[in-house]
């Protein structure tokens, strides 16, 4: 007999492996679009760790479902806003990794 | 309750491929095969959400997540063109790859510190869960869904949250517009001197175009 594999401890092990993994992306990588894309991963976890309590515990309605359809809602139009002021940072900067970009408005030296 | 094997065999595989193209993610240098790393890292999920009876949300994450979302990041990857090393390289100079490195590792510290901790957290407090295992016939499905969302659309509060995602959306585009409007400062600035109408301005009296003699009276 196999140990029980498909269970809500392990899905939630692996959303929660999938949101440090995302926030290790977002501290290691230079370029905003890597960034961006770490954040995709974390928003990943996210949905579904939701998507897993609504199986296991709550089978009688998908609530969290709809959850999931807010939530890349959200994550489409974040992506839209920061891709495109991430254009606008490459026509001003020619550079898009965020030591050169980052200087909380103040000019650089 | 009881799980078939090929259940539990395809939970372990889609898994283990969810990480690896996740960490792939995070570790690959060029942006273009990150981001295709990404969405082979959607396609196990989708198939998990099937796994877990979620078939309208398997198929929102392959048609609208891998399908639209990633498509405009690999649109705005090949307009901006980073070359494939150069996205992630520090800046120049010995201290900062090593400040880089040294980043990295004090991420890879403090992460992998968080998930230590809370990973047995996790199974303990989810482990003794009363699972209740889902009864509703057609889970998941679109007809399901629709009805959980559309039906009684006076009185349903999901109808209204609903129709509220277009209005976020809408207020994106329009983000979305006036970023790619604006220009830089510098130059928007250099415009508006450029194009300001200079015969509509008052002439004022300056020390170089006053008469001698005369008095300015400059507030």
């Amino acid at each position: 007999m196999m140990p029980h594999l498909f269970t809500l401890p392990n899905c939630l092990a692996l959303s929660l492996l999938l949101v440090l993994i995302g926030a290790f992306g977002v501290f290691r990588r230079h370029s905003l679009i890597m960034i961006l894309l770490s954040v995709e991963v974390m928003l990943n976890g996210a949905n579904l760790s939701l998507v897993a309590f609504n199986y296991f515990r709550w089978g009688t309605s998908e609530t969290s479902h709809y959850l999931y359809m807010l939530a890349i809602g959200v994550a489409a139009v974040e992506a839209a806003v920061g891709l495109s002021m991430i254009i606008v940072l490459f026509k001003n900067y020619n550079d898009i990794t965020r030591d050169r970009v980052a200087r909380l408005g103040e000019r650089a030296a | 309750m009881p799980v078939s094997p090929l259940v539990e065999f395809t939970f372990a595989l889609s898994a283990v491929v969810i990480l690896i193209s996740s960490l792939a993610v995070v570790l690959i240098k060029n942006p273009v095969r990150a981001t295709l790393m990404l969405i082979l890292s959607f396609l196990p999920t989708s198939l998990l959400y099937l796994l877990l009876q979620a078939s309208f949300v398997a198929v929102l994450q392959i048609l609208v997540y891998a399908g639209a979302i990633m498509m405009l990041f690999t649109f705005v990857i090949m307009m901006i063109n980073p070359s494939p090393n150069e996205g992630d390289a520090p800046m120049a100079g010995n201290e900062s790859a090593w400040s880089g490195l040294r980043g990295a590792l004090v991420g890879l510290v403090v992460i992998g510190a968080a998930g230590i901790l809370i990973i047995p957290l996790v199974y303990h407090a989810a482990g003794d869960v009363a699972v209740q295992p889902v009864s509703k016939p057609g889970f998941g499905g679109l007809d399901s869904i629709a009805r959980l969302l559309f039906e009684d659309p006076a009185n349903n509060p999901l109808t209204v949250s609903f129709e509220l995602i277009s209005f976020l959306i809408l207020v994106g585009v329009i983000a979305a517009l006036n970023f790619s409007r604006r220009k830089g400062a510098e130059a928007l600035r250099e415009e508006s001197i450029r194009n300001r109408p200079t015969e509509a301005l008052p002439v004022v009296p300056s020390r170089e175009t006053a008469a001698p003699g005369a008095v300015l009276d400059r507030k």
